[in-house]
């Protein structure tokens, strides 16, 4: 008796593992930080459709780990997944099979490309040249610090 | 006796799919599911909003539009504190990051305005820049217009016949990859969705309500960020008298100004230190100079 317990409760955990909560980055790039907040250092870098093995929330922050890597990450940069050997769909609250079916499918950049084409007076040029603006976390933070702004 | 390895191999088994999330639906096979909800979905669907992605695409071909009537001002020092207020505010917000990020740039008009392009794209005016009086104000400004991002404000001015269209072209179409004829449909249904959002911005203007929401946001996204909410006071009271003497721009879109003002000072907010104020208006003069 003693050992059909152990096995079962052995067993209970391997099919746990197999069903670990897994989130999926839906920004064009993220990262993974030491800390949970904002400007700490940043582990890993991490892209569109990467996926993060969740290990815990702190707050607006999932725990997660990737590649050997362990951190954090906004909630805002991912959408939750339970992904499960029995080939289940999304968690509650998750985005469901079918709307992961058709992300991406609609509007694209093949559709950009037939657009930009359609003769209408369009400067993408220009939008490419205001998608290229960036400032460093660096400065960013001094800015912050130096304006008496309240540290995110 | 020789059922007991069975009730062991049973047992194993209902608690591995209890642990991995089974339950007796699945036993209804997803193709089976498909093929019964499939209208069901094509009609609830219709009111889906585009995925990050697709606003992403609407944002930057709605900026691509905008920036060829008005053209970029392009002066990289002022760009850089346009983006490192409008940074300091969106990562206070609900949404820090979206899909291809915040950008924030000028255009070379003399008339006052600000669009928020869909997905993160935040033009303001050089007049804009110069109505304001400090950098609380245009902090103010650009809380607002992440605040009509972050509600999707361009994104419902999208008429929703165009969703329903364009989902009956993407269901029916099992391959990432487009043929030429649902790619001409797609471009068209995408065009007409630019038209919608284009006009919402530079003719007709968002809805009051819309207006006063992203108005209420911009003062929770200004405390929280540190910033002094009065700024949003200053600018609006700014654009009110503006609007008693001129036409045009923000004043033709932004209609009501006296009723923004109103509800923004009878908004609770949280308290803010300003003790800093003055070295952050100090700057602004520096940089605006």
């Amino acid at each position: 008796m003693k050992t059909t317990i152990l096995v079962i409760l052995l067993s209970g955990l391997l099919c746990l593992s197999a069903a670990a909560e897994t989130v999926q980055v839906t920004t064009r790039e993220n990262a993974v930080r030491s800390d949970c907040r904002f400007f700490a250092p940043v582990k890993l870098k991490v892209s569109l459709g990467d996926q993060l093995t969740v290990k815990g929330r702190k707050g607006d922050w999932y725990l997660v780990s990737v590649e050997d890597v362990s951190g954090c990450i906004h909630k805002s940069a991912v959408e939750a997944r339970r992904f499960a050997s029995a080939g289940r769909g999304a968690a509650s609250g998750g985005t469901s099979a079918d709307e992961v079916s058709l992300a991406g499918k609609g509007f694209n950049p093949q559709v950009e490309a037939g657009y930009r084409n359609s003769g209408t007076n369009l400067n993408y040029a220009a939008v490419d040249e205001i998608s290229r603006i960036s400032v460093s976390e660096k400065s960013l933070e001094s800015f912050v610090q130096q304006g008496g702004l309240i540290q995110p | 006796m020789r059922s007991a390895p069975l009730v062991k191999i049973a047992l194993l088994m209902i608690v591995c799919l209890l642990t991995t999330g089974f339950s007796f639906t699945d036993l209804i096979t997803p193709e089976r599911i498909n093929a019964v909800t499939s209208t069901i979905k094509s009609v609830g669907k219709a009111a889906r909003p585009l995925s990050d992605d697709e606003e992403y695409y609407v944002g930057r071909a709605v900026a691509a539009r905008l920036t060829a009537t008005y053209p970029l001002y392009r002066n990289s020092r002022l760009t850089d504190y346009l983006n490192l207020i409008g940074q300091a505010i969106a990562l206070h917000t609900e949404k820090p990051t979206t899909f291809g990020g915040y950008h924030f740039a000028l255009l070379d008009s003399p008339e006052i305005n600000a669009f928020a392009c869909p997905g993160g794209i935040i033009l303001i005016t050089r007049g804009m820049l110069a109505s304001v009086k400090s950098e609380d104000e245009l902090a103010a400004v650009l809380a607002h217009e992440i605040g009509h991002i972050i509600h999707r404000d361009g994104i419902a001015a999208i008429r929703s016949s165009r969703w329903t269209e364009a989902l009956l072209v993407i269901g029916s179409n099992a391959a990432r990859e487009f043929g030429p004829k649902d790619t001409a449909k797609l471009v068209s249904l995408f065009e007409g969705s630019i038209d919608d959002v284009f006009k919402t911005l530079v003719v007709n203007g968002y809805g009051r309500d819309q207006e006063k929401s992203a108005d209420s946001a911009a003062l929770g996204y200004l405390a929280a960020a540190g910033y002094d909410p009065q700024g949003l006071t200053g600018y609006l009271t700014r654009l009110e008298q503006a609007g008693k003497g001129s036409k045009g721009g923000i004043l033709t879109t932004h209609p009501g100004t006296d009723e923004r003002l109103e509800n923004v000072r009878q908004s609770t907010v949280a308290a803010v230190d300003i003790s800093s104020l003055p070295s952050r208006t100090r700057r602004f003069a520096e940089m605006i100079r």
